[in-house]
Parts: structure tokens; C-alpha cells; sequence
């Protein structure tokens, strides 16, 4: 074996693949990904809040109790959301009394009332702007779910037909028509209210059931206001009697902490790394193909053979590949880095604490080991294929059901390890080297002894000297044996040791 | 020293034997011809010596080493199946090539862009070669084999495929390697171009040599024609094997094509003719050509058991 070939083929096989603008593109393609999706994400998420026209021809009090709920709806999600990211950062020296600093409970009505008088979210970031360190990120208020107005012009007026047109032009709108021109629902309180407790309804689509139940309990709460005044109950003891409730005390681990949350967040780095192992092998398993048939398919083989042994080649055509993958994959690996340390963002706030678990030097060694044995156990199959086809068209031919057959069973074994089914299925293909470095990579997150990591980990070394071995005499047999259909018995033939003469 | 000599080498595939018993040498300087039909074993030979497959039995020795790749900085090769990395530009193809054949880098590329300038290739020494005629592609190749100033220069059917100026450029190299002391083995169809370049040659046929030797000891191989023009005399000669009476002229004469029998030569029945005073208008012998040669010992013929002179140089 001689390195010097071997390094002279890796080095011309990485230069021909670098010179392939789809490499570039490949290359580019995660990083252009991580750029382009939030932006992507941003434009697609529809974050407008439900426009909701109200003609209350009763008196008004009906729009007023609607307006009032979603708005105490809207304070409560924010004193929730306020209270996780006070919890995730620690920060409830800010104010240990507020709400937001106490996460035990399902806020009511009187925490949401103490929130609002305490100043509300304004006042409440104040007091933790100065305790918060500068790299902690700012809080995102949630957006508003509803947007409550009044009917205005005819609409506020208009009866039968015209009523039922006016309300179905609001509805119909495009989305991007003026806001008073559009209504994602129109809601009619009649005149005869609460005397005829009918309320009609118009909407762009089905309406959410958390809407809909929000109206009726609003409109509820103020029949029963009404029917418990005529009843003869003061104003206030009827309001009481509509506030009773009981308090929900809710005890929930930490951000991240929950089971199925721990889980998740200690397997983002490993199942990405395994996804990202699967993405890369598709990607350039035509490169490693073209890289195997190149000289046979370019009638230079003899040339090549008269100066280095097939092994070298094979070898060196292999370090190439592996070269190019691996490089293509740190540059992936670095942009998603550089964007996870660099940004101030979700994405940070998500990568940092996804990290800790796999910071450890044995985790870190586990997932190379797998991460690289993987990408070699399946390039060596990448290259054989290309030994045993003539042409890259017959090559390619093989290439695309070798790498469904390999790499379908790997999705749905990745889902099935996020959803915590570390069932029978899952516990073979630990052993099976093809799928052995997607599953223990996959694994790492949700648990998996030392014992299979290394027992799993010599079989697939096992594995791989057993293709290298394989790959070598396939190599060698099929250089010269060019016009041979490649069939199973020309190919068990050929993975023989060789007898010359 | 010889710098390639085979000794009863021997390659079977299976049940077939592609080479059988062969034994031959080279020397530096020396232009030697491989000769023989499709599937005579030259090939087989040539890739034995080279190390791309092994022997069944007998010995190669190559500047007296058993043939492996430590060998390959002193050896030249252009094979009968010719390709380049398309994607890859003149210059650094052959030095590509000069590096596996352990030159420096630096110095493939000087010996590369000399040789491309030798080939009036010099501004498309950056071209990629897939940009590059196939006349200019089939230079870079030869540059390729001559890139190492190969002491073993071995050419399979070099001249197939090329153009008659890039036929005459070859014929110039193989020349001036042999002149700079390589020694060159081509193979090779086409007669005209060993009757120029080869000192010496061989003849195989299935694998088994039938002819070795310098160009006029092949020539001998078969006896000469003479056209003659005389009397029917000449016919009953000692030594002519066969005579045909082509054309009758006046006076007696006729126009006469003789064979002579195995090792009588021209002058001999020259000689017998003067002894009994027959007169002759016309007397030319005309010597069996390599092409004859060739067809004689390779073509079907060959199975015929014709005798086989072996001429060891």
C-alpha cells in the first residue's frame, strides 16, 4: 500500500467534485436554509389576529363583555409566557411578589387584575431589564388572538338581506383589502337580546372552537348577570356568584424539563446529526459513483493501473469521498453552529441548551465514531456499486433503490425514537451496521446503555473491515472485466479471494 | 543489461490459455515489435509485465526486478483503450501522471509543458482536455507515457485511431526514446510501421510465439518469387518448387512466376540457369514481405505446421 498514491487520488478525486458546481450548491444549500427559513417562516406564519366585526344592537353591553374577555384572555397569555421565560432565565429576583414570578398556578382573573395594576407588561419588563444579563434575550409578547370592533356604516344599520350581504362582502374580503373593509367574523347581537338569546354568527372558514366557546361563556355569563339581577340580587352579589371558581394550582417542571421535553431537546444535536448523516450521503453518493466508474468509463484505466495497484485507487477513490462528505458536512455542522452562537434568537435559546447534554468527551467521541463509520460503511456500498457497473447511467441505475432500501427504514426509525417507541424494530437495528450509526446516534437522546453503544460500535467496525475487504477484491476483479452483466452470481463471484492463473 | 526480459511465461483464465510459454528480451535502445492477430495474448503480455495481472507461471523481470509498481517511475505506457480525465486540464493530467509515476510535482509539470510544446500544445496546456480535439487529447496521452523518460517504453497498438501527422509524430518519439536509450515494445497491426521502427519482433499466434527476430530473418521466413522471362527450360530448374507460365511470348520466351523451395535462394537457380546456358530476358527475385510473413505465420495458415525459425537476438 502506498500512501503517496493514495493521497494523490484522494486529492485528485476531492479537486474533481470541487470543481462541480453542484457540489457548491449542495454545500451552500444548509447554510442558504438557515438564512433563508426564519425569513421564510416569518412571511409564512399567518400572525394576524382574528378580525371580529360586532353588531350589537342590544345596548352595547354584549360587544363591551366581548371586548373585555378577549382582551383578559390576551393578559393571560402574556402573564404565562411572561412567567415560562422567568422561569427559563431565572430572573424572578425581578420581582418575587408579581404574578409572573410565581409559576404555580393557572392565572385568574384577580392575577390578571394585580398584573394590570402593578402596570402591566411594560412596567413588568422594566423591573426585569435590571436584573437580566445583557446576552439573555428579550421577551416576545404573544401575539393578539382577536381584534374586537364595532360595526361601522350600513352594516351597523341594515336589516334582512341587506344585513346578510353587508356581513357576507366584510367576510368574503381578500385578505389583504382594508381592515375595515374585511372581517374574518361577522357577530349580530339582536335588538330583542337577551329576550331572544339568539346571536348569528358569519365566518371566513370554521370558526375556532376556543372562539366560539369564549362567546358563549361571555354572553352566558351576562344572561345569567341579567336573570340573577331579576332575580333580585344586587349587581355585586351577581357578579359574585359569576366569579366563583376554583383556583388551579399547577406544578410543572422547568422549561425543557419535562419528560417528553428533555427528551426532545437532549436529541435535537444527535437525531439532526444522524439527519444530517442521511442527507449527506444522498447527496453525494452520484459524486462517490462518478468518482468509482470514472476511469473505467473513460478508458483510462489501463493508464492508471500500469502506475498504482487497484487497492491504492480503491482506497484513495474512498479517502476522497470521505473528504468531500466530511467537509461538506463540518461546513453544515459550522453554519449551523455559527448561526446557533451568533444569533440573539430562538434559535440560540433552543441550540445552547440542546448542546449540554452531548458536551461530555464520551458523547462527543460517540457521535464521531458513528457520524464517520456511517458515512464509510455506506460510501464503501456507493463505490462498489460504481466497481460493478460499466457506465455511471447503469451505476445510477442501482444507486437509487440501494439508497431507499438503506435510508427509508431510517426516517421512520427516527420518528419512532422521537415518539419514545424504543420498541423491538428499534432494538434490532441497533445491531444491523447499515442502520447502526443512525439508530445509536438517534438513541443518544433518549437513552441508551454503554454496553450497545460499544458492542454496537465494534460490529460496525467489524462490518467495515469486512467491506474493505470485499470492496478490495470486488475492485480488483471487476477493473478489466468490463461488458460482464453485472448480476448476483457475476458479483458473488467476484467478492471470492482471488486465484491467479 | 536487458531491460525487460520474460522467461516461459505463462497466463491461463479459466480453461483458456491466453499465454503459452513465452520467453523473450529487450534491450535499452532497442525498438521491438509485438506482433500478432486479435487474441494472439499481446495485451496479456503487456498487462503481466505491467502488473495489472499476474501470471500463471514463468518469470518477468523489468531492469531486473519482478514486476510491481516500484518499477513504475522507469516505465512508459500507452494502452490500446485511450481516455483522460475530462475535467481536468493538459498540464495537470500529465503531471498528474508524473506523480504517480514518483516524479516531483514541479518537475511533471516542466517536463509536461515541454513536451507539450514538443506537440504544439503548448497554449492549451490549461484547456480541459473535454474542450480538446481528439487528435490534441491523444498527444496529451502519449505525453502521459513519456512524461517519466521511461527506460521501458511500452505501446499498445499506438497508432490506431490516429491521424497519418499524428502517426508521424509518434513514429518520432519512439524514435528519439530509443535514440535516448529506452527500450520500446509496441504492438501493433499495421506491418509498414514495424518494417520502419523495429529492429527486432515478435510474432504470436494463440498465445505462442511462432517468429523472433530482426526484420529480414522474418522476411526469410518465406521463400522468394522471382519473375523470370525464358524459355520453358527454366521450369525443370533444381530448386524451383513451382513454376507458372503466366503470359507466352515471342521466340520461345514466356513470362514465368517461380517458387522456389525451402532454402534455395535466387542465385542459386540464377547460377543453375548460366551452368546450362538458358537464356534469360528478365530475372528478378521478389522477397516475401513482412505483411506475407504476418499473414503466413498468424493467419490460418499458421495451423498448417509451417516450420518456425526462432532467430534469439
Amino acid at each position: 500500500m502506498s500512501w503517496h498514491n493514495i493521497l494523490l487520488v484522494a486529492r485528485r478525486e476531492v479537486a474533481q467534485v470541487m470543481a462541480l458546481k453542484s457540489f457548491w450548491l449542495t454545500l451552500l444549500l444548509i447554510p442558504i436554509a438557515l438564512a433563508v427559513g426564519p425569513l421564510l417562516s416569518e412571511r409564512l406564519e399567518d400572525d394576524k389576529p382574528t378580525r371580529v366585526v360586532v353588531i350589537d344592537r342590544a345596548g352595547g353591553e354584549a360587544a363591551a363583555a366581548l371586548q373585555a374577555r378577549f382582551v383578559f384572555e390576551r393578559d393571560q397569555r402574556t402573564l404565562a409566557a411572561l412567567s415560562r421565560y422567568v422561569r427559563r432565565h431565572k430572573l424572578e429576583r425581578a420581582d418575587p411578589q408579581a404574578p409572573w414570578a410565581q409559576h404555580d398556578r393557572w392565572y385568574t382573573p384577580a392575577d390578571v387584575a394585580a398584573f394590570r395594576r402593578a402596570g402591566g407588561l411594560d412596567a413588568a419588563l422594566a423591573r426585569i431589564e435590571a436584573v437580566k444579563a445583557s446576552d439573555t434575550p428579550s421577551f416576545e409578547q404573544p401575539p393578539a388572538a382577536y381584534d374586537i370592533v364595532p360595526a361601522t356604516g350600513a352594516l351597523a344599520t341594515a336589516t334582512g338581506p341587506a344585513l346578510t350581504a353587508g356581513a357576507e362582502r366584510l367576510i368574503r374580503a381578500e385578505k389583504d383589502a382594508p381592515a375595515a373593509e374585511r372581517a374574518d367574523v361577522v357577530l349580530l347581537v339582536g335588538e330583542r337580546y337577551p329576550a331572544d338569546p339568539t346571536v348569528r354568527l358569519w365566518s371566513n372558514e370554521q370558526p375556532r372552537p376556543a372562539f366560539v366557546a369564549s362567546v358563549q361563556e361571555v354572553l352566558t355569563a351576562e344572561l345569567r348577570q341579567r336573570l340573577l339581577m331579576g332575580s333580585g340580587l344586587s349587581p355585586q352579589q351577581a357578579a359574585a356568584v359569576q366569579s366563583a371558581a376554583p383556583a388551579i394550582a399547577v406544578t410543572t417542571p422547568p422549561p425543557g424539563g419535562g419528560v417528553r421535553e428533555a427528551m426532545l431537546v437532549r436529541s435535537i444535536v444527535p437525531i439532526a446529526l444522524a439527519y444530517i448523516l442521511m442527507m449527506g450521503l444522498m447527496l453525494s453518493g452520484s459524486w462517490m459513483l462518478q468518482g468509482a466508474i470514472e476511469e473505467r468509463s473513460k478508458k483510462l484505466l489501463e493508464s492508471v493501473l500500469a502506475c498504482i495497484s487497484p487497492e491504492d485507487l480503491m482506497y484513495g477513490k474512498l479517502l476522497g469521498a470521505l473528504v468531500i462528505g466530511l467537509s461538506m458536512l463540518t461546513a453544515w455542522l459550522g453554519a449551523g453552529a455559527v448561526v446557533a452562537f451568533a444569533t440573539q434568537g430562538a434559535i440560540a435559546d433552543m441550540i445552547r441548551p440542546a448542546l449540554a447534554p452531548v458536551t461530555s468527551p464520551a458523547a462527543i467521541a460517540t457521535l464521531i465514531y458513528f457520524f464517520v463509520m456511517g458515512y464509510v460503511a455506506i460510501s464503501i456500498l456507493f463505490v462498489g456499486i460504481g466497481a460493478l457497473a460499466d457506465s455511471m447511467s447503469e451505476a445510477q441505475g442501482y444507486l437509487m433503490p440501494i439508497l431507499l432500501a438503506i435510508l427509508l427504514p431510517v426516517t421512520f426509525l427516527l420518528q419512532a425514537i422521537l415518539s419514545g417507541n424504543g420498541g423491538a424494530l428499534v432494538q434490532v437495528l441497533t445491531w444491523v451496521p447499515i442502520w447502526t450509526p443512525f439508530t445509536v446516534m438517534a438513541r443518544l437522546g433518549s437513552g441508551i446503555s454503554a454496553i450497545e453503544v460499544i458492542g454496537a460500535g465494534v460490529v460496525l467496525a467489524a462490518f467495515v473491515a469486512l467491506e474493505v475487504v470485499l470492496l478490495a477484491r470486488l475492485f480488483r476483479q471487476s477493473l478489466l472485466a468490463q461488458g460482464q452483466k453485472a448480476g448476483l452470481k457475476v458479483l458473488i463471484e467476484r467478492l471470492r479471494p482471488a486465484r491467479e492463473g | 543489461m536487458q531491460v525487460l526480459r520474460v522467461a516461459g511465461l505463462t497466463k491461463r483464465f479459466g480453461e483458456v490459455l491466453a499465454v503459452d510459454d513465452l520467453s523473450f528480451s529487450v534491450a535499452p535502445g532497442e525498438i521491438y515489435g509485438f506482433l500478432g492477430g486479435n487474441g494472439a495474448g499481446k495485451t496479456t503480455t503487456l498487462r503481466m509485465v505491467l502488473d495489472i495481472i499476474r501470471p500463471t507461471s514463468g518469470s518477468i523481470e523489468v531492469l531486473g526486478n519482478a514486476p510491481d509498481r516500484r518499477n513504475t517511475g522507469a516505465i512508459g505506457f500507452l494502452p490500446e483503450e485511450r481516455g483522460l480525465y475530462s475535467n481536468m486540464s493538459a498540464i495537470d493530467v500529465i503531471a498528474y501522471f508524473g506523480q504517480l509515476k514518483h516524479m516531483r510535482a514541479a518537475d511533471a509539470r516542466a517536463h509536461g509543458m515541454e513536451l507539450l510544446a514538443r506537440f504544439d500544445l503548448a497554449d492549451r496546456a490549461k484547456a480541459r482536455i473535454s474542450e480538446m480535439s481528439k487528435g490534441m487529447a491523444q498527444k496529451v496521452q502519449l505525453a502521459t507515457a513519456l512524461v517519466n523518460r521511461p527506460r521501458l517504453l511500452i505501446l499498445d497498438e499506438p497508432f490506431s485511431g490516429l491521424d497519418p501527422v499524428n502517426q508521424g509524430l509518434l513514429e518520432d518519439e519512439i524514435l528519439r526514446a530509443s535514440r535516448d536509450g529506452a527500450a520500446v515494445v509496441f504492438s501493433t497491426h499495421v506491418m509498414q510501421h514495424a518494417e520502419r521502427l523495429c529492429r527486432r519482433l515478435l510474432l504470436l499466434r494463440t498465445g505462442r510465439k511462432r517468429f523472433e527476430g530482426t526484420i529480414d530473418e522474418a522476411r526469410a521466413q518465406l521463400p522468394s518469387t522471382i519473375d523470370a522471362i525464358a524459355p520453358d527450360g527454366i521450369a525443370g530448374l533444381e530448386g524451383v518448387a513451382n513454376a507458372t507460365r503466366r503470359q507466352a511470348l515471342d521466340g520461345g520466351f514466356a513470362e514465368w512466376t517461380l517458387d522456389l523451395a525451402p532454402g534455395v535462394s535466387a542465385s542459386d537457380v540464377l547460377e543453375r540457369a548460366s551452368t546450362r546456358a538458358l537464356p534469360l530476358r528478365r530475372f528478378e527475385e521478389r522477397r516475401a514481405t513482412l505483411h506475407d510473413v504476418f499473414v503466413h505465420l498468424v493467419g490460418p495458415e499458421g495451423d498448417a505446421g509451417t516450420s518456425v525459425r526462432e532467430n534469439q537476438a
